[in-house]
């Protein structure tokens, strides 16, 4: 009996961490966006856009009239791209919600987070546009460039802790002192590969967020483009999170969480508009030089 | 006679049925196609009747012997089935069934108009040579049983190359017949090399006799073996040979010979290396004059072995051949798992032996019923077919994500574990090394989902229809065995244990979803149900929020405000890295082509040298003998 209590709690937390983590995950990657663009704005002596503006905009895309699908899988990509991200947001411990992260740690993660590529190339692939299939062709090459940086950086960090599971770096930092005071190269390393994987310039191309109908997102309309820019947010929000509980040491509290992971996400936001734009190629050997170096020498002083 | 016994009947009565059917009832032929894949059927129930070598009771033996014996040389020759054995064997009489499955339809009918009834029959006369001559490998119980095996092995895989006439194919097999004899050469060098140290070629007596080696005695030995098996398996840098030879045979061919054949070299690997010498010692042993041990040598031909052969892949411009290279890659990470020799490292490299047989054949398969349709292979003349073969596209979809190892396919499970591995090892370099093979496998594959399936369809492929059932239905089993074994890895798992028993390693702890482990396991059950969880809030809401899309044709896309026609081609395909290729393009040197050219010439002009020296004037050759002989006899009479 007691053991049957015990799992009906268990099932009853998971069912909220199901329920609650993507759906905080999505709102806080809502306030990201806007901060993203309060940030530029006020680099650039303007004023910004109201508070609820990334919120207007979904509401325009889902809404718009002209939605021009070019087949099931271009749907399907976007149902993945979102849906691979709703399930990462689950496996990323936050303060008071562990979802299921101690079912697989940050390998698992780190694949995870290739789930959601891998639907946008297959849903933009459908489209028969060269141009979109140049952007994945770019998107993909991207990946390759900044995730050897990043999966050192992932190598050192379990090294370091002595675990893969996220739940178990975080207990450990809180126990002793934040990754980043003791693993600083590595932290510097990270934050490079995040300008990366977050798509902010100068390794913006693969996005091409100034040239839309050149780019990967070429014929994404109304929804379609609505269901990237969830994504989007998602993508911030989980970027923040996952360099928290690597170097930063997660949260106790929500306040001091939520503190950490805008501050993480500011960096490389603010970073962008320092930078004009790296070609592809460029961008895979500035990533494979100076990040892996660095990473690199952090292992050596971990092992 | 037991089951072994029985299996070996089977396996040739299989044999004989087909070549007498084949030589004196070919109007029979038809129906003995059509029914071939019973052949196969009765081998794998043989095998399942075995399967207590595997799932182990309290009375069960770790062993069964043949009661076929042999004496040659004084040695006996013997026959016998362990764990090991037992799970290459399922994979390989599992894959030449779907094989079989593939080719009793459609596509043999087709094969048949297309060339003749005689070279049908060959072909299915092929596969079984094949299998039978991997029995025979596997149950082989000592050294002159192993060679016996590993011949017919390398013929039977020769003869299956040499079924297609055309002249790409007739030469990649030479070159294959090439490597194989080289690799025969050193196997039996390093038998004899066994027979001088401890007098027997009896594992049991190899076995005793190992363990008082010297280490300048093993490494020549080791050597010898790994040259020998490593040009089976295609590892660097005998890699050259394999893609073209399995790419450009048959079909089904290379559906089995893609899935399973080439692993026959790690199966002996693992016999010799860990059955016979123990992976344990090797770390022990250090190379004079480096900093390096055995051990670490071997894990970075198997790192680099993941990584030159897929970026290989990268570039092919032929699905079949892209495949093949990735074959030759994905044997890296079997050997990099096995080699670290934990019980976390190795799991996972034996259960990638299964899995990839699993999603090689599925994509094989994909690619044949492409060509059925279509004709080609060639990446420049396919695309936007998954409108006409949207099954066979889910099949090549599933495929792909297990062979670029991503969640929550199979091929995730054991490319898992190899890191894993790896980290709890401390090993940064590979472990990096691992992860670039990965990355470039992601390049790879959707390049060859992309060129076949997505992107403009063509104006000759618009009347295809989805591929023909018999195509299908193994290509769907296929996908369901690559999404269950990805979700419930324990059940491979519970045939990987008792082979981590069998040759020496330390077992897996394990459940039905995945590994325990104390710092950060896998669970697949639970990971699987929350991606698939994320897909249905994702479907909820693209599906019932908002406008409703409306499907356009695809000439209905932006074109910078041209129109676009059938007329026009609108897809990007051709050099589809070229922002990669620019950076790295440099890097394809060809080095080991050019190192094969430069043996190549070297052989042949020595063999050139030898005949024109067995050609020469005799005369002139007696003057030359004498007088080198009386100089040689007054300089030893001189200073002897």
């Amino acid at each position: 009996m007691n053991s049957l209590t015990h799992s009906l709690t268990d099932l009853s937390t998971v069912l909220v961490d199901l329920l609650f983590m993507p759906l905080i995950a999505f709102f806080v990657g809502l306030l990201m966006v806007l901060m993203m663009r309060k940030l530029s704005a006020r680099l650039q002596r303007r004023i910004g856009p109201p508070f609820f503006q990334p919120i207007y905009d979904i509401v325009k895309l889902y809404s718009k009239s002209t939605q021009v699908s070019h087949g099931l899988i271009h749907e399907i990509g976007i149902v993945v791209a979102v849906g691979g991200y709703i399930a990462s947001e689950i496996l990323l411990p936050v303060p008071g919600m562990d979802g299921i992260a101690d079912k697989g740690g940050i390998i698992t993660l780190s694949y995870f987070l290739m789930i959601p590529s891998l639907g946008m190339a297959l849903g933009v692939g459908q489209c028969a546009n060269p141009n979109g299939s140049i952007g994945i062709s770019r998107a993909l090459t991207a990946m390759l460039a900044y995730d050897i940086p990043f999966i050192i950086v992932v190598f050192g960090v379990a090294t370091h802790y002595q675990s893969t599971s996220l739940i178990g770096m975080i207990d450990y930092q809180q126990a002793h002192q934040w990754g980043i005071f003791e693993m600083p190269l590595l932290a510097a390393a990270g934050l490079f590969a995040l300008q990366g994987m977050m798509g902010k310039q100068p390794f913006e191309i693969y996005v091409a967020p100034a040239e839309i109908a050149t780019g990967p997102m070429v014929e994404m309309s109304g929804k379609f483009m609505g269901g990237l820019f969830v994504m989007q947010s998602f993508q911030f929000y989980t970027a923040g999170v996952l360099y928290t509980s690597l170097f930063l040491g997660g949260g106790n509290n929500w306040p001091e969480f939520l503190l950490k992971i805008f501050l993480v996400v500011s960096i490389p936001m603010t970073m962008a508009f320092l930078f004009p734009r790296y070609r592809t190629e460029d961008m895979v050997r500035v990533m494979w030089k100076w990040p892996v170096m660095v990473a690199l020498i952090g292992i050596a002083f971990v092992m | 006679m037991n089951n072994l016994d029985q299996l070996f009947i089977v396996s040739l009565s299989g044999l004989a049925i087909v070549i007498i059917i084949g030589l004196f009832l070919p109007r029979q032929a038809t129906w003995l196609a059509k029914l071939s894949p019973l052949l196969y059927v009765g081998q794998l129930l043989l095998l399942i009747k075995m399967a207590s070598l595997v799932y182990i009771d309290a009375g069960s033996a770790s062993e069964i012997q043949s009661s076929f014996h042999l004496h040659l040389l004084g040695e006996p020759l013997q026959w016998r089935f362990d764990a090991l054995s037992w799970f290459f064997a399922i994979i390989t009489v599992v894959a030449a069934l779907f094989a079989a499955l593939f080719m009793s339809g459609v596509w043999g009918e087709d094969y048949r108009k297309k060339t003749s009834a005689n070279a049908y029959t060959m072909l299915h006369l092929g596969l079984l040579l094949n299998v039978n001559s991997m029995l025979l490998l596997l149950a082989s119980g000592d050294f002159i049983s192993l060679f016996i095996g590993w011949e017919f092995v390398s013929w039977a895989s020769f003869f299956m190359m040499v079924l297609n006439p055309q002249k790409v194919a007739r030469q990649a097999a030479m070159k294959y017949l090439m490597y194989a004899m080289t690799g025969a050469m050193a196997l039996l060098a390093a038998m004899a090399y066994i027979y001088d140290i401890s007098g027997s070629l009896q594992y049991d007596i190899v076995r005793l006799s190992m363990s008082h080696l010297s280490s300048e005695q093993i490494i020549p030995l080791v050597i010898l073996f790994v040259v020998g098996f490593a040009i089976k398996m295609g590892v660097i840098p005998f890699h050259l040979w394999q893609a073209v030879a399995y790419a450009e045979t048959p079909a089904p061919g290379a559906i089995f010979m893609g899935a399973i054949s080439a692993r026959m070299g790690l199966y002996a690997i693992i016999v010799v290396l860990f059955q016979l010498i123990s992976m344990d010692n090797f770390a022990y042993i250090h190379i004079p004059y480096t900093f390096w041990n055995v051990q670490s040598v071997l894990a970075w031909i198997g790192a680099l072995t993941t990584i030159i052969p897929t970026y290989i892949a990268l570039k092919q411009n032929d699905a079949r051949h892209l495949l093949a290279w990735h074959g030759v890659g994905q044997g890296g990470y079997m050997l990099l798992g096995l080699v670290i020799a934990d019980n976390v490292g190795s799991a996972g490299g034996l259960l990638h032996v299964f899995n990839h047989a699993t999603y090689q054949a599925a994509l094989f398969m994909t690619v044949a019923a492409v060509m059925y349709r279509t004709g080609t292979s060639n990446f420049d003349k396919l695309g936007g077919l998954v409108s006409q073969m949207p099954l066979t596209f889910m099949v090549m979809v599933f495929s792909i994500i297990g062979l670029a190892g991503l969640p929550p396919m199979n091929g995730f499970v054991s490319k898992w574990m190899v890191y894993r591995s790896l980290l709890l090892d401390g090993q940064p370099l590979l472990f990096v090394a691992a992860v670039i093979g990965t990355l470039g496998t992601i390049l790879s594959v959707y390049k060859l989902v992309h060129n076949t399936f997505l992107g403009q369809l063509r104006v000759e492929h618009q009347e295809i229809k989805e591929a023909p059932l018999t195509m299908l239905i193994p290509m769907l089993l296929l996908a369901l065995i690559i999404f269950v074994t990805g979700v419930m890895p324990g059940l491979i798992l519970d045939w990987i244990v008792p082979v981590q028993a069998a040759i020496g390693l330390p077992p897996l702890d394990y459940h039905l979803g995945g590994i325990i482990l104390p710092t950060g396991g896998l669970d697949m059950i639970w990971l699987t149900l929350i991606l698939f969880y994320g897909f249905a809030v994702g479907a909820v809401i693209f599906y019932l929020i908002g406008g409703r899309a409306k499907h356009v044709h695809q000439y209905d896309n932006y074109a910078g405000g041209h129109f676009l026609t059938a007329k026009v081609r609108y897809h990007y395909s051709h050099n589809f890295y070229a922002g990669l290729m620019h950076l790295i393009g440099g890097w394809y040197r060809g080095s080991f082509v050019r190192l094969e050219k430069a043996i190549v010439s070297l052989v042949s002009f020595l063999s050139q040298l030898a005949e024109n020296f067995y050609r020469a004037n005799q005369p002139t050759m007696l003057v030359v003998a004498v007088v080198v002989m009386a100089i040689w006899g007054i300089a030893v009479g001189r200073f002897g």
